[in-house]
């Protein structure tokens, strides 16, 4: 697994493909979807795709894959080394979301959330599949959300292919724990050779598991938090721990699309709107001036000042 | 998501992002520091802030670009007033020009140093001594000579014409430099239109005048139009604030009752204590692009929606 | 409000010690006046693409280009080191630094020539036109 693509820059999102096995553009194939690090207020979200022939679901079994999570990491990577030795008949693909692009994604003017980021991702990774010639007859899908609603949508999107989609399908399906696994072990790997873009020395690596609830992770962040910038891009922002964090110990930041309650939401529109109505010059002091900034300036939002 | 903080306002403000003519930092003089004076705005008839420079005096204008939200990085600091402040070379007639009107009136010709003064702004007078305005008067007014000495008396007919004079200089620059001198930004479309051929050659003017008019008192911009022979505009166009751009998140709301009454001022200043999600959206759309601001104040609102 | 007498003297012999700084207009408000360590975090993250600069503040994506000043202008940050007791007194502020170009941000939106700051920009041609000395 060669991650040099996603560690030249880290900020963007970055597909990583295994060579497609022959044998998967001529035999019915099965294909296994997993992600990993979707909790973790560090470092990317991953999403795997397996496949391989349907004629090879007992070998695969054979070989003892399991759900990555009840695996150790020493674990995992042998087991990963057993996929990459299998390459005659198994392919797989990843997508690794970088934590800026969750960030930036999830907190943008029109948000887009984890959930419809995750579904574009997984339909984005199968019609990789299909667009390399891969014979897709199965799908299955672990899943977070409501599964029955993600069936649907995806046998919608792909027509003529049999999806599963179910809870900890990791556990029950081997092609699934293939997945799962090539999707740890990249994330895995990442957050331990993450290389900051940012100029900050050096940076303690002792991250813990990521997740907010592990202290060492807690720890991190409150070591590594900058009043004004908050974070480096390796922290997804709209965690709401990261959030807290910034919002208790760092400089508040306001943007024009806050949010408000509907209260202070409703003054404020009307303050703003009253200020751009009548938009007077010189601080708009004098009562008997009726005299409406012309709009060459209003447009350039150019005015005049009474003080320094 | 957290909830958002209040703003607090910046009472700590001690330094300005500011991009000046270089003819008002130019180190070279002596003594010729510049300074930020007050004087009376000739159309608010309040203070705003100018620059003056000594030794070769020149009068500069100070404008302030600024939007909500913003704030500068500057160098390795933060600073958090984001305006941008510009200073230009101004023409002291502009700023002269009430005071000679006030003293015309009277008919009759005065010593300038004793029309060009104000007790409430004692920078005012300096305006003389700018290089430029001595030797520009004459546009305004008219000169007599008694004695070595100099007399003035406002003129409205050379003032009109040194103000066409900018209003046709003010014109070809429009042009040249290809202005957007139509209705400007549309409010949600943001669609702007560039091309010259799509304007009546009275845009222009119309909207060169308006740029004077800037500088001149009510009276004196009601006069320039006549002069330019440009009729007046009977009903302006209702004045619109500049709208935001609209949020692609907040589009159509489902209303599922009568949401007019969001719309008084009533609602803007008291919104009930318990609202529903309905409701709750409906305050957070922008509702700019939606009611014109004249509607919370026009009582026909109310009257209409019976 | 403050007494019109008093005036703000701008001490410009400092124009020559001055530094040259980069400047960044965001797309926010920082509720806070003083350092950061903005060379760290953010001007070592910028993306330089074709047409725009891309860079994320607090985890939101900002697009932006480079504006110079208009010809005949300079940049100047000025500061003010001594604030007087009261607004009768002339105040001073000093030239802290100087710059020739800066960089403006938008949320999101490609930067283009309808942006507020970029349109401000033509002011100064424009004043020359409403403020120059015109000829008999």
């Amino acid at each position: 697994m060669d991650l040099s693509p996603f560690e030249s820059d880290n900020s963007v999102s970055c597909r990583l493909v295994s060579e497609i096995p022959d044998v998967c553009r001529t035999e019915d194939c099965c294909l296994g979807i997993d992600e990993a690090g979707r909790g973790p207020v560090l470092g990317p979200m991953v999403y795997g795709i397996c496949f391989c022939p349907v004629s090879k679901k007992q070998e695969l079994k054979d070989s003892k894959v399991a759900d990555s999570k009840t695996l150790s990491e020493v674990e995992r990577e042998n087991l990963f080394q057993k996929i990459d030795e299998s390459k005659s008949y198994i392919g797989w693909a990843l997508q690794i979301l970088s934590p800026n692009t969750i960030s930036t994604s999830m907190l943008q003017r029109t948000k887009y959330n984890l959930n419809a980021l995750s579904h574009d991702t997984a339909i984005d990774l199968v019609q990789y599949a299909l667009d390399s010639g891969v014979q897709l007859k199965e799908v299955f899908v672990d899943t977070v959300g409501p599964a029955d609603k993600y069936e649907v949508k995806l046998s919608k999107r792909f027509p003529g292919i049999d999806v599963t989609v179910r809870p900890k399908a990791d556990s029950l399906f081997p092609i699934v724990s293939a997945a799962s696994i090539c999707a740890k072990v990249a994330r895995d790997r990442v957050v331990k050779g993450w290389n900051f873009s940012e100029d900050m020395g050096d940076v303690e690596t002792d991250y813990g598991s990521g997740y907010p609830s592990d202290p060492k992770t807690k720890a991190w962040l409150l070591k590594y938090l900058e009043p004004v910038f908050g974070y480096p891009q390796f922290v997804r922002f709209s965690w709401s721990t990261a959030q807290t964090l910034m919002d208790s110990k760092g400089v508040t930041v306001h943007w024009d699309d806050d949010e408000e309650d509907g209260e202070k939401g409703a003054q404020r529109q009307n303050n703003k709107s009253m200020l751009a109505y009548f938009s007077a010059s010189a601080g708009g002091k004098d009562q008997k001036s009726t005299h409406q900034t012309h709009r060459f300036f209003s447009d350039r939002r150019l005015k005049s000042l009474d003080t320094l | 998501m957290a909830t958002k903080k209040k703003r607090i306002p910046n009472m700590q403000n001690d330094s300005w992002v500011v991009i000046a003519a270089d003819s008002a930092i130019e180190t070279q003089k002596q003594d010729s520091d510049p300074a930020f004076v007050r004087l009376r705005n000739p159309v608010t008839d309040a203070a705003s802030l100018y620059m003056l420079r000594s030794g070769d005096v020149q009068l500069f204008e100070v404008k302030a670009f600024e939007e909500d939200f913003h704030s500068w990085f500057v160098g390795q600091t933060v600073q958090r007033d984001g305006r941008l402040l510009f200073v230009t070379p101004m023409d002291p007639l502009y700023l002269m020009l009430p005071y000679l009107v006030k003293a015309g009136k009277e008919g009759k010709f005065q010593p300038v140093d004793q029309v060009v003064m104000d007790e409430d702004f004692p920078a005012c007078s300096r305006l003389l001594s700018c290089t430029r305005s001595l030797s520009s008067l004459h546009h305004i007014a008219e000169e007599k000579e008694v004695g070595g000495l100099k007399f003035h008396r406002y003129s409205q007919e050379k003032t009109m014409n040194w103000l066409k004079k900018k209003v046709e200089r003010m014109d070809t620059v429009l042009k040249a430099r290809n202005i957007s001198v139509g209705e400007g930004v549309k409010s949600t479309t943001y669609i702007r239109v560039k091309s010259e051929s799509d304007y009546h050659p009275e845009d222009y003017l119309r909207y060169a005048h308006g740029m004077i008019s800037e500088y001149l008192s009510e009276d004196l911009s009601k006069a320039l139009l006549k002069h330019l022979q440009l009729p007046e505009l009977t009903s302006p166009k209702e004045p619109e604030p500049p709208s935001k751009k609209r949020k692609l998140s907040e589009l159509p709301v489902e209303a599922e009752e009568d949401y007019t009454k969001f719309n008084s001022a009533d609602f803007a200043r008291k919104p009930p204590k318990k609202m529903t999600s309905a409701q709750k959206s409906l305050a957070k759309v922008d509702k700019t692009g939606m009611k014109s601001m004249s509607s919370f104040f026009s009582p026909k609102v109310k009257a209409e929606k019976k | 409000m403050s007494c019109n007498s008093s005036v703000t003297w701008v001490n410009v012999s400092s124009v020559g010690q001055a530094q040259r700084v980069q400047l960044h207009l965001l797309p926010c408000e920082i509720e806070h006046n003083g350092p950061a360590q903005v060379s760290q975090y953010l001007t070592a993250t910028i993306k330089d693409c074709k047409l725009e600069k891309t860079v994320s503040f607090r985890g939101r994506g900002l697009k932006g280009q480079e504006l110079i000043c208009p010809q005949g202008y300079t940049g100047l940050v000025l500061k003010e080191t001594n604030k007087p007791g009261s607004d009768q007194e002339d105040r001073t502020v000093k030239v802290a630094s100087v710059f020739d170009k800066l960089i403006y941000w938008n949320l999101e939106t490609p930067p283009n020539s309808d942006d507020t700051v970029v349109m401000a920009m033509d002011w100064p041609d424009l004043a020359e036109a409403i403020h120059g000395p015109v000829e008999d």
